[in-house]
């Protein structure tokens, strides 16, 4: 019996680590990715309101994505999440358990298009 | 109207209506598409759903919807280069359907003439399309006609515009609210500096009833009415006939009535 369960917790395990699962963050920059609007580099980002978060840059406007483990705590996140804006134009809108966060630092995106499309391009 | 009062009228008018700079940086709300202030470069923020921007929104364009200011008025008047909806007459903005989220918030228009939104009405019977334009034929709630005296002023904002307007030259279905007279929309002074000698005299075609004048002559200075905010179109309503904007030439007093 106790071999049953060992051998079911390896498998639990294993299949978290390495199952290559999509994840939310994923979806949404494949979303991107297929319009033309590949971020640079995302790299890990270290935020406040969220423990899984990626940074990098869209046509000149930051962004950031982060996984949640529901679509309502992803939701949960979006007025904390103006804060990483700052002073500037941007939003924050969760699609589905992820959040994203797009802030027009540069001011390279004064009509809000770019910041818009990333938006509507991320599946819910 | 003597000039001076029409200086400070402006100047009001303009400190209103004028969106500013949020205090040090201050995040604001926004929801949906919106104009830019001049200040920011002018333009249209494209942005349909929540997002922050840092200045202020007007208090006569905007409206409030879940703490996030909502525009309701002609985006092609700044610029907006979109998909866009004619309108003609003030008319109910259902903000949940255009921002898609599931707050009901009912909102008005009040632009007098035609107009251009960036959505449709939905479907159903408090709208008609005719001629390319949506007329307003529901029955307008308490709410519409509370706000009326100070949300009209949306129309001085408007009417120095220049821009492509909608040209709406069929008949108003039955019902439109812009032509039962218990909501007909007062004409607005603009008064101009007196120049040469003027031309007055609207030209109305007018059944018996409902009759509505857009111009008249107060003597001795020079004051023409205009439906503001309406564009050089001829517009025939029911149950009254107006040709708008029309040039006329007054008689300095040896008023020979209509030509």
């Amino acid at each position: 019996m106790r071999g049953w369960v060992l051998t079911a917790l390896a498998l639990v395990a294993c299949s978290k680590a390495g199952d290559g699962k999509a994840t939310p963050r994923d979806a949404v920059i494949s979303a991107w990715k297929a319009d033309q609007l590949a971020p640079t580099s995302m790299a890990p980002a270290q935020v406040a309101f969220a423990k899984d978060c990626q940074g990098g840059a869209v046509s000149g406007v930051d962004v950031l994505v982060c996984n949640f483990a529901s679509p309502a705590d992803a939701k949960a996140a979006e007025d904390p999440a103006l804060a990483w804006i700052g002073a500037a134009t941007g939003a924050a809108q969760a699609h589905g358990a992820a959040l994203i966060v797009a802030a027009d630092r540069k001011k390279s995106d004064p009509s809000g298009r770019t910041i818009n499309k990333l938006m509507k391009l991320a599946p819910n | 109207m003597p000039r001076s009062s029409c200086v400070l009228v402006a100047l009001a008018l303009a400190l209103w209506t004028a969106p500013a700079t949020a205090s040090a940086g201050r995040q604001v709300r926004y929801i949906g598409i919106h104009p830019l202030p001049k200040a920011e470069g002018g333009g249209i923020c494209y942005i349909e759903g929540p997002h922050v921007h840092v200045y202020d929104a007007d208090k006569v364009q905007y409206r409030d919807h879940r703490g996030a200011h909502y525009f309701v008025g002609d985006p092609v008047a700044y610029g907006y280069d979109g998909q866009r909806y004619a309108y003609k007459g003030h008319h109910p903005i259902h903000v949940s359907v255009v921002v898609g989220d599931s707050e009901p918030d009912d909102e008005y228009c009040y632009l007098s003439g035609p107009h251009y939104h960036y959505f449709a009405p939905p479907e159903g019977p408090e709208f008609q399309l005719a001629g390319g334009a949506y007329f307003f034929v529901g029955e307008p709630p308490h709410a519409y006609v509370e706000a009326r005296p100070a949300l009209m002023k949306i129309n001085a904002v408007y009417q120095p515009l220049v821009y492509e307007r909608p040209v709406v030259t069929v008949d108003a279905p039955v019902g439109w609210i812009g032509a039962r007279a218990e909501f007909a929309v007062p004409a607005v002074v603009v008064a101009s500096p007196p120049p040469a000698p003027v031309v007055v005299a609207p030209t109305v075609v007018a059944p018996a009833a409902g009759i509505r004048i857009d111009a008249h002559v107060p003597m001795p200075s020079v004051h023409v009415d205009i439906g503001i905010g309406a564009p050089a179109v001829i517009v025939h309503e029911r149950p009254v006939i107006i040709e708008e904007r029309v040039r006329v030439k007054h008689d300095h007093g040896r008023h020979r009535g209509h030509r």
